[in-house]
Formats: structure tokens, sequence, C-alpha cells
């Protein structure tokens, strides 16, 4: 379904073209759940971006990227918002980011619906409380009504996630969804993401840092390091038997990894 | 000062040049002026620009030239004023609040608060009522009115750098606040201390050429760019724009390269400003 | 936002607008010279003339008394007579404050709406009309209020002959086609500046997750930027607008002067001139009164327009 091929990309900073991605291929076949792992920096996340079209202005990117034949670097204007509204939906890494912090969450979640999928105000305003139950939040008035700010990262998540099944798409990117979480919501987070994801049938490509955590909801798994991927397989493979000295280094630096993370949120929360 | 021009960029440098040749006009017009600013002939009414008068002359037959020379220097003088002054007691008072802390710095506070209050030009025009007009009165009250935006900017800065281990070490072995204070704090709050000035002069020389055009600051027949443009009106709406439009002109030059300059430097939240 | 936070605000400004007054009313007591020498003017009086001056005046009662009868004759509305004219203070200022609001009016409608628009501009726009208008802001805000009315006055007045070289007009059609190049010349570098700061943060937001997610999400590119770069671009610029409106007031002096307008702030330059302390004193408590007041509403304002500012930032 998702096809990318020879995906690569240089940003020009101060006159200097530092490429950010090499040659990048893979597939994500429908209902699959694909990972895409390695350290920030990577350009995993910046290979998620280009499939939606919202690489920085001063990228240059060439390759193919595919979806179900139509080739996304061709769209343009409203064909593009359309892919981008029905298609495929993204779950970023700081929620507290992604809404805009003065418009009540309702807003983000109408916004989704009604100006950028058609579904009637009214229709999308009941909807709206329906994905708030279906993705674990309890007093769903209240979490409507609220600002972005007087919500926890985990709920916000949460309705970041209700967002993007909404239009039930057919491929979720998933960019570190829980990484800038507290420790303790991390894995109700993903395990919401995952059974929505398998309900809905929706393939994902799964963007994150942590080997192990890929291991457990992705079919398979793609190990990127400096803008290439260096080493590809099924979970059990890359645990087991890893080939390229970068995927041990990941296996090994989980402890590591997981301090690091809890450091993340400890900056995320002082912003 | 390569470092400085980098800083700057081409526009930054030529703004910086032709600040200097200001600075330079005023420190010379004895020198270079070729007519007394504040005496003319009545023959020499309106002159255009020629080679005796450069910039023609006044509606009192005055070199025009010349008075801009001249003017240059009351002009730099008072935003000198209020920047040295607004930048020692403005910095003193802030290291005073932070030293001391407590008690102190909410009463320093509280009459800050109270001097915000006041508009600028209000506390001039104040204190220019009490003490009548001028430059130095004008300048002084500006000083005043501008040290709550310098003293809040250093306040916040010197209360990071006290909680730094450098400040904190020499204090537990026993060396007085103030020379701490002096050795350590001083010179790393220095460049912040420029570059609000940078900004703070421009701001000055605006306001206090308005007290000049008010009648409120400089007073004729001394040569001031401020008055310079009040002087002129009555010519301009004649017809002889030069004296004020050049007044006018080297006003905006200099402020405008000051504020570029500054701007670069670190901008105008140096200066205390929100804006 | 909490009421209690109102409450606390007005009651400061209150203390501050208290304080002041005592201020100003010292300096003036404290002045070199003496009011009676000011009201006789340089004409040689007996002495019986001068004390009966003195206790019309009743500059022989104590500093607090003369104070608190002041102060609670102010809280009263009465602000005494002017000592050049005998006029009483508070119809000088009843006949000026209409020139002085309209022509505050006419400059800060001209900051926001011109100010944001041209920012708007330049922050979506790359190019030749981004530069003009950085270019323009720089120069614009180095252009002192006075200049800039000399200029406007001898292109549209003298050269074109379009608008009304001096007066303030009558009525409110008059009054406006009086008032517009002097307003125009208040609002300049004001203007510049909020057009530079809106720039600069529609730059900011077009970059933001937030902005850059809706379009991700398939929202149309028309309301991606009114309601996600536009709407959160502004809250930066209304406290730098209302910091500049409130600045009007001081600047409006300059202005009315330059075009002999009969405002507020002509009355406070002559007074001063004159040394006419009751003038001074009205007009500067008024000010400082005005001031706090539209530092306060910017205040509300931005509070009411930033969730985070009304409801508390604590998650």
């Amino acid at each position: 379904m998702l096809d990318v091929q020879n995906l690569s990309m240089t940003i020009m900073i101060e006159d200097a073209a530092v490429p950010i991605l090499r040659d990048v291929s893979l597939q994500v076949a429908a209902g699959e759940s694909i990972g895409l792992v390695g350290e920030s920096g990577s350009g995993k996340s910046m290979t998620l971006r280009s499939i939606l079209r919202i690489e920085p202005e001063n990228a240059t990117v060439s390759g193919r990227i595919t979806l179900d034949g139509l080739d996304v670097h061709s769209l343009r204007g409203e064909a593009l918002r359309r892919m981008r509204a029905t298609d495929v939906a993204m779950i970023a890494q700081n929620p507290h980011a992604v809404l805009n912090p003065v418009l009540p969450v309702e807003r983000y979640l109408i916004e989704g619906m009604h100006d950028a999928q058609g579904v009637p105000r009214r229709q999308a305003r009941l909807r709206a409380g329906e994905l708030l139950e279906q993705v674990g939040i309890e007093r769903i008035d209240l979490v409507l009504g609220s600002y972005p700010h007087q919500l926890s990262g985990g709920m916000l998540q949460r309705v970041v996630i209700a967002g993007a099944i909404a239009g039930e798409p057919k491929l979720l990117l998933a960019d570190e969804p829980t990484t800038a979480l507290d420790v303790t919501t991390q894995a109700e987070v993903m395990a919401i993401l995952d059974e929505c994801r398998r309900e809905l049938g929706m393939a994902m490509l799964f963007v994150t840092h942590d080997l192990d955590l890929a291991a457990s909801v992705c079919d398979r798994i793609n190990v990127m390091k400096d803008g290439e991927i260096v080493e590809r397989g099924v979970p059990e493979q890359l645990r087991d038997h890893p080939e390229h000295p970068y995927t041990r280094v990941l296996m090994e630096s989980r402890p590591a990894t997981v301090m690091w993370a809890s450091n993340r949120e400890a900056e995320v929360a002082h912003d | 000062m390569k470092a400085l021009a980098k800083r700057l960029g081409p526009i930054g440098v030529g703004a910086a040049f032709i600040f200097a040749i200001v600075v330079v006009g005023a420190l010379l017009a004895p020198l270079i002026a070729p007519y007394d600013p504040t005496i003319g002939s009545v023959t020499q009414r309106f002159q255009g620009p020629s080679l005796d008068h450069l910039f023609g002359t006044d509606q009192a037959g005055r070199d025009i030239f010349s008075r801009i020379l001249w003017g240059a220097r009351s002009s730099l003088v008072g935003p000198l004023i209020v920047v040295a002054v607004t930048g020692v007691l403005g910095t003193g008072i802030a290291l005073t609040s932070v030293w001391w802390g407590g008690a102190v710095d909410s009463a320093i506070s509280r009459v800050l608060d109270l001097l915000f209050a006041f508009p600028n030009l209000l506390l001039a025009m104040l204190a220019i009522a009490v003490f009548g007009p001028s430059l130095t009165t004008a300048a002084l009250a500006l000083s005043i009115s501008y040290i709550p935006y310098t003293a809040r900017v250093i306040r916040s800065m010197a209360l990071r750098e006290r909680n730094l281990a450098y400040v904190r070490s020499p204090q537990l072995q026993g060396i007085s606040g103030a020379v701490i204070t002096a050795r350590h704090l001083v010179p790393n709050v220095a460049p912040l201390i420029i570059t609000g000035a940078t900004i703070n002069f421009g701001f000055a020389m605006i306001e206090i050429a308005a007290l000049s055009f008010l009648g409120l600051a400089v007073q004729p027949p001394l040569a001031d760019w401020g008055l310079m443009v009040s002087n002129g009106q009555q010519s301009l709406l004649k017809g002889y724009p030069a004296e004020s439009m050049l007044a006018g002109l080297f006003i905006v030059l200099t402020v405008a390269s000051l504020g570029y300059i500054g701007e670069r430097l670190g901008g105008r939240a140096a200066a205390g400003r929100r804006s | 936002m909490p009421l209690i936070f109102v409450v606390r605000r007005l009651a400061a400004l209150i203390g501050v607008l208290i304080v002041s007054s005592f201020l100003v009313f010292a300096a003036m007591y404290a002045a070199p010279g003496s009011p009676e020498n000011f009201l006789v003017q340089g004409r040689t009086v007996t002495p019986e003339v001068l004390a009966a001056i003195r206790k019309q005046y009743s500059l022989d009662d104590p500093f607090f008394v003369r104070f608190w009868n002041w102060f609670t004759n102010v809280l009263q509305g009465n602000f005494g007579q002017s000592l050049s004219n005998r006029q009483d203070v508070g119809d000088l200022l009843a006949n000026r404050l209409p020139t002085t609001l309209t022509l505050v009016l006419l400059a800060a409608i001209l900051i926001v709406v011109l100010g944001i628009a041209l920012g708007v501009i330049g922050g979506l726009r790359d190019g030749v009309a981004d530069k003009i208008i950085i270019l323009g802001s720089n120069v614009g805000f180095a252009v002192p209020t006075f200049f800039a009315a000399l200029i406007l006055m001898s292109i549209f007045s003298v050269g074109l002959g379009w608008f009304p070289v001096f007066g303030s007009g009558v009525g409110v059609v008059d009054r406006i086609w009086h008032l517009t190049l002097p307003a125009l010349a208040l609002a300049l570098p004001s203007l510049a500046v909020v057009a530079r700061i809106t720039r600069t943060a529609i730059r900011e937001e077009r970059h933001s997750e937030h902005a850059v997610m809706a379009s991700a999400r398939g929202v149309p590119a028309r309301l991606v930027l009114g309601r996600h770069i536009i709407r959160n671009s502004m809250l930066p610029v209304s406290t730098v607008v209302g910091v500049h409106i409130a600045g009007l007031i001081a600047g409006a002096f300059v202005v009315e002067y330059a075009f002999t307008l009969d405002g507020i702030g002509t009355l406070l330059v002559n007074a001063v001139q004159k040394k006419d302390f009751a003038v001074v004193q009205a007009i500067a408590i008024i000010l400082v009164a005005a001031f706090g007041i539209i530092n306060l509403l910017v205040d509300l304002l931005y509070a009411s327009i930033d969730p985070r500012v009304r409801l508390g930032a604590a998650r």
C-alpha cells in the first residue's frame, strides 16, 4: 500500500547542504505494522513527515513515495489535502505542541472531522464524544471543554489518537507517540493505540528509538542510522541475531534509553 | 573588531559608520563649522545651497550646515546623559535589589512600579514645570523614567548569575558582597548594559528632541536638531523646507542607525522594552 | 481570569493614583519660587495685596492641609482654578478632551488596522513586499512624531492641499478630517513597531507544530491561516499594541503642539511653560489614571484571548 523508494533528503543549513536521508526504501502493506527504529537525528521523523509532505521548507527531496499507486509528490492543492484528510493520519511526539493552545480540545476534534473531512458539524460533535470513549477517556464532557494546558500529556495524546482514527485512515504514522509522556502512562497509551489500530484494521508506520517497544507492536522492523536503513527483519530475528553492530548497540542500550526517555519527560514537563 | 563587524552585518557596519560621522562632526564642530551657528545676517535669509552655504540658510540668515554640526552636540549630549545616568543608577539599583533580596528587593520594585505609572514624557514635563525648561532638567528627568526598564532587565539577569557557582563560591569563602558583585556580576551583565544603552540612546534622542521641539529642553538661540525642526516649521509652510527637513533627517539617520545596531547586538529586550 | 485578580489590580491602580497625586502635589509645592509671584507676574504690588492673594489661594495653610483640600476637591471633580487665566480647570479640560480623545482613538485604529495588516502581509509573503515592509518599519520607528507631522503637513496640506494645516474642526466629520494627518503622525512609530512584531510572530506561527499538523490533517489552508497562524500570532502582538496605545497619551502632546490642536497636550505644554501648577497637576493625574486604565484593560484583554493566562498555567 505504502511504497517508499530511494527517498533522499538534504536540508540547506547556512549555505551547506546537509544530507538527512539517503536512499530510504520501505514498504507497508494494508493492515501491517512496520517499525522504524533509530536514535534521534537518524532521520526517522523526516521520513514520516515527507510522506505527508510536511518536510521543512528548506529541504530538497528526491525519490518516490506512492500510496496505493498514487505518487504523493505529484499531489497538489485539493488532491493533497484530501489525501491528508482521509488516507493518512499522523500522531506526533508532543501532543502539547500539536493542539492549538488557545482552542478547547473539542475544536481540535471537530476541525479534523468537519473542516478537513467534511463531516457535518453536528455529527462531528456527537462523534467527538464517542471517539474519546473509544480511547478510554472517562470524563468526556470535561475533557472536550478543556484547553490543552489543563490536560496531562497522556490524556492529550489519547485525544490526538482519537483525532487520528476519526476518519479511519488506511495508514497511521506514529512518531514516538509515547516518548514525551509520563513513564506510567506510556504503556497505557501504547496499548490504546495498538488496540485501535487492530480493531479498525489500519496499517501503521511506527517510529521509535526503543527497539523492544517496536518489537512488541510491529510485524517487521527497519533499523535506521544516519539517514540510512542499515538492517531490516522480523522482531525475533533482530532481537536474537542482530547483524548490524548498530542494532546490537540499540539492543544493549535499552536501559539507557529508558532513562533518556524519562529525562526527556522531565524536560517536556519543565517546558 | 572583525567579530563585531560580522555580528553587525553589512548594513550594521554602514549604520555604525553613519553614527561615527555624526559623533566626529559633533566633536569637531568648532573646528569645521564655517559660521557661528547663532549669528545670522538679514541680507542672507533663505539662501539655497551653495559653496558658501552648503545646506543654505534659515529665516534669520544663519548657516544651516554650521547649525547642523553644532546641533549634533546638544542632540547627542542629552541622550548621553540619559544613558549614563540610567546605566549607572539602573545597574546599581538592580544589583542592590538582587544582593539584599527580601524587603529591600520588594521595596525597590514598588518604587519602580510607581515610576512605570508615569509615561516618560509626562515625568519629564512635570520636572520641567518645577525646575524650568533646560536640557539638563529634561535629560535628568528622562533618565529617572528610564531606570525601571534598565533595572528590570539587569535584575533578572543578575538573579540568574547570582545562583551560578562562580558567584556563590567566594560568598562561601567569606569575601564581602560588594567585592563579589563588582568582580563577577558587573563584567557578566556588561554586554547587556551596553546593548540596552544603544537602544535607549535612540529613545532618549527622540524624546529630548520632542521636548526641545516643544520649547521645554534646549533653548534658542542654541543650535539643536529638535529645536531646528520646530524653528523651521514656519519657513517650511512658506516653502523653505531646508532647515526642518535636514535637522529631522539627521535625527532619523542617527536613531535608525543606533536602532539597527542595537537590534543586531541583542534586540530591544535588552533595553527592557516589551517592544 | 479570577475576579480577585481584577479587584487586586484595581486596588493597586488606586493606590498608585493616590501616591502619585501626593508626589505631584509635593513637587509643585516644593518648586523654587513662590506661587504668588507667578500670580502677580512681576508687577510690584503692596504687601496687603500679596497677603490677600495668599489668603485667596490658601497659600498660608500647612502643606498637609492644602494637599488634603486639593485631593478631596479632586475626588469631587473640582480641579480648582487656572492660575494664569482664572478659568475653572475642570471646564478647561472638558473643552479640550474631545480633540485629544479623537486623536488618540484615530491613531489607535491606525496602529491596529494598518500595523497588523502590514505585518501579516510581510509575514506571509517573501520577496519585494516583505523587504519594503522591513525597511519601512526600521525607518518608520526612527521618525519622531513631530517630524512626521511636519512632513505630512508639507506634503498633504501645503503641497497637495488635501487636508487643513491647523485646527481641530467642528462636528464629527470635520473633526476626523482635521485630525487624520495628526493621527497618522502620532501613529507612525508605533505602527512601524507593531508591523514588525506582527511579521515576526506570523513567521513563527507558520512553522509552529500545531499549524503544520493542522495542514497535515487536511485542514484547508484558509482555515489554517486564520485559525492557527493569525489568531495565535495575535497573542504577542496584543501586548505590544497595548503598550503602544498607552504610549500615545504622551505622544499626543507633541503632535497636538505641532498641528496647534486645542487638546489636553497643548494645554499641558502651555501650562508647563507658564508654571500654571493647577492645570499641570490636574492633567498629570488624569494622564496617570488613563495610562493605568489602558494598561489594565490590555492585560484583561490578553487574559481573555489566552486561556493559559485566564485559567492559570497549572496542569
